[in-house]
């Protein structure tokens, strides 16, 4: 059964933004390492065309027009924010850290 | 006591329209019903005040509709204005949306009243609705086995007949294989048939919302009103919409079927071949053409489908960093702290094993070598199924291998959920409309289903063959109902 490193643990944690503990990467090493080794199975597919479908859909998309519409109220972009202030949704400092 | 609640919704209609019956009336039965169904778990939130005030509303009108006064469950990932929406998830346990899917406007318009939201796989990735941070489910045909997932709630809700109607979503089987589970008709429509908006995304290229009913008819009602063109949907189809109940009890002497060799393949168990090669015998009886088709990249759907899945999910749930919606945790020193943490606390198990690997099949050289590959090959398997198409009118198969299985059998094990979709996940890879119907039952008397799986947009031909198969079995599916 395939295994991931600690250091491949670490990584794709770091690409999710999602922290672990210590004590949860050897259950990653595994369980990740499990899907892994059933997504690598793909490569044994050989000759298939190059075409490539992002989405079963065959119509041409259409977008609506450009115009304004009706427009959500400040308490309704608030309602469901976990931290607020005023008018405004509170985040730790990003600048000048 | 249920006097009305069991009846047809045909028959609850003329019973409104004979004035025996009022909206309100129903909505007790409902409600009785839902209270000795708690222990099932099916319905996170019940939203019995909205109903009993939409009730009012609704007996101040005229009668509509088939489907005015009419109770439905929506699975809990759809968002419906505000009435707590949380995808079963911790990240969402508080969400209260501001706005709500297309279908909820179209069954609202129809006069439907919204009794719950149900219970699912955490954002919809499982395969038997334990992954919900609510607990799992239960079978309402024996509560120690699982529903099915991820639309388990929904499956439940009809199942245990505490509603006629459901909607679920199917991203990678989630309304086929639980409506298969416990005896339900189950339909996943043409991608692009029902609009999306609304819908939490998951993998947006495989997700669509669809029909779980108790009956051929009433699915076909149900889809008559949530299908046509939304213009907030990119990919929702401008085809006209067809009256589907049309092509119920049309006759079905000479179609062309094929089954898909490896749907029926050996990873199917005994007990699901028995009952499936005894509606084939079914149908060649009454002069249909059955055979043996072959379709590519059947054998390798399931990494397929993991690669292409885990990586949309992994982009669309990005969303969920702690700021605009959602859990946050307390103290934050920093911004990436803030991200992680709260994704850590916020998100279940398989949410974020999906998401990890999501992210790295999308980072770097990995694109191209999984992510890209899997297009391409999506694309050569949606040409094998409409080269079929060519020769045959549908195509049919097992919905699931095996019947449902004993809550907590597979928890550990991170490829069982995927395992239990493989005979599912082809139609969601190639778009293609499919759907469960109740085909027989399985030694420990559980439900055993079929798929019936059409070209794109012939949704009605295959509830055409639907409704001749539910009237030659005629199968007692009352199995989960609770008094």
């Amino acid at each position: 059964m395939k295994k991931l490193s600690v250091e491949e643990v670490k990584h794709v944690a770091h690409l999710a933004r999602i922290a672990i503990s210590e004590e949860e990467i050897e259950k990653y090493q595994v369980r990740l390492g499990a899907l892994y080794e059933m997504i690598d199975q793909i490569h044994e597919i050989k000759g298939y065309n190059d075409d490539m479908m992002i989405t079963p859909f065959d119509e041409e998309p259409s977008l609506r027009k450009d115009e304004v519409g009706p427009m959500l109220s400040f308490e309704e972009v608030l309602l469901n924010a976990p931290r607020k202030n005023g008018k405004f949704i509170e985040v730790p400092v990003v600048v000048n850290e | 006591m249920n006097k009305y609640l069991d009846l047809t919704i045909d028959e609850i209609h003329v019973a409104y329209l004979k004035k025996e019956l009022t909206p309100k009336m129903l909505l007790d039965e409902v409600f009785e019903r839902m209270d000795a169904c708690q222990d099932l778990n099916c319905i996170i939130t019940a939203t019995k005040e909205e109903a009993y005030q939409r009730a009012e509303e609704l007996s101040k009108e005229e009668v509509g509709g088939p489907l005015w006064g009419i109770p439905i469950v929506i699975k809990d990932n759809i968002i419906t204005k505000q009435i707590r929406t949380t995808c079963a998830s911790k990240m969402l346990e508080n969400f209260i949306p501001i706005y709500q899917a297309t279908v909820i406007d179209k069954i609202l318009k129809a006069g439907m009243i919204i009794v719950g939201k149900t219970n699912m796989d955490e954002f919809a990735m499982g395969s038997t609705s334990e992954t919900s941070y609510f607990g799992p489910p239960k079978n309402p045909w024996n509560p120690i086995y699982i529903t099915g997932g991820s639309s388990g709630g929904s499956a439940g809700a009809v199942a245990s007949r505490m509603v006629p109607f459901a909607l679920g979503s199917d991203t990678g089987g989630s309304i086929r294989q639980p409506a298969s589970y416990t005896g339900l008709v189950g339909m996943k429509p043409t991608y692009g048939r029902v609009s999306r908006y609304g819908l939490v995304a998951f993998a947006s290229s495989l997700d669509q919302i669809g029909p779980m009913t108790r009956t051929v008819y009433e699915n076909a009602v149900l889809l008559n009103v949530i299908a046509g063109f939304d213009e907030k949907d990119l990919t929702s189809s401008k085809k006209k919409v067809e009256d589907y109940t049309a092509y119920l009890g049309k006759e079905t002497q000479s179609l062309k079927i094929g089954i898909p060799s490896y749907l029926v393949s050996e990873v199917v168990s005994e007990e699901v071949r028995d009952v499936f090669n005894h509606v084939v015998d079914l149908l060649k009886k009454h002069g249909n053409t059955v055979e043996m088709v072959e379709v590519s990249y059947l054998e390798q759907a399931v990494p397929l489908y993991q690669i292409l899945a885990m990586a949309e999910a992994s982009s669309n749930l990005a969303r969920f960093d702690g700021i605009r919606y959602g859990y946050r945790i307390e103290d934050s020193k920093n911004i990436d702290f803030l991200y992680e943490q709260t994704r850590k606390e916020g998100f279940g198990e398989e949410v974020k094993r999906r998401i990890m690997v999501g992210s790295s099949l999308l980072s770097g050289e990995n694109a191209k070598k999984y992510y890209d590959k899997a297009l391409s090959i999506r694309d050569d398997m949606r040409s094998s199924f409409l080269a079929a198409f060519k020769d045959y009118d549908l195509l049919i198969a097992p919905t699931t291998t095996t019947a449902a299985y004993p809550l907590g059998q597979g928890l550990d094990d991170p490829l069982k959920g995927f395992m239990d979709d493989i005979l599912v996940i082809p139609a969601n890879m190639a778009g293609l409309p499919a759907m469960n119907l109740p085909a027989g039952f399985s030694k420990e008397n559980l439900p055993i289903g079929m798929q019936i799986i059409g070209a794109p947009f012939q949704e009605g031909k295959m509830y055409q063959l639907a409704s001749f198969l539910e009237k030659m079995l005629d199968l007692d599916l009352e199995g989960g109902k609770r008094q």
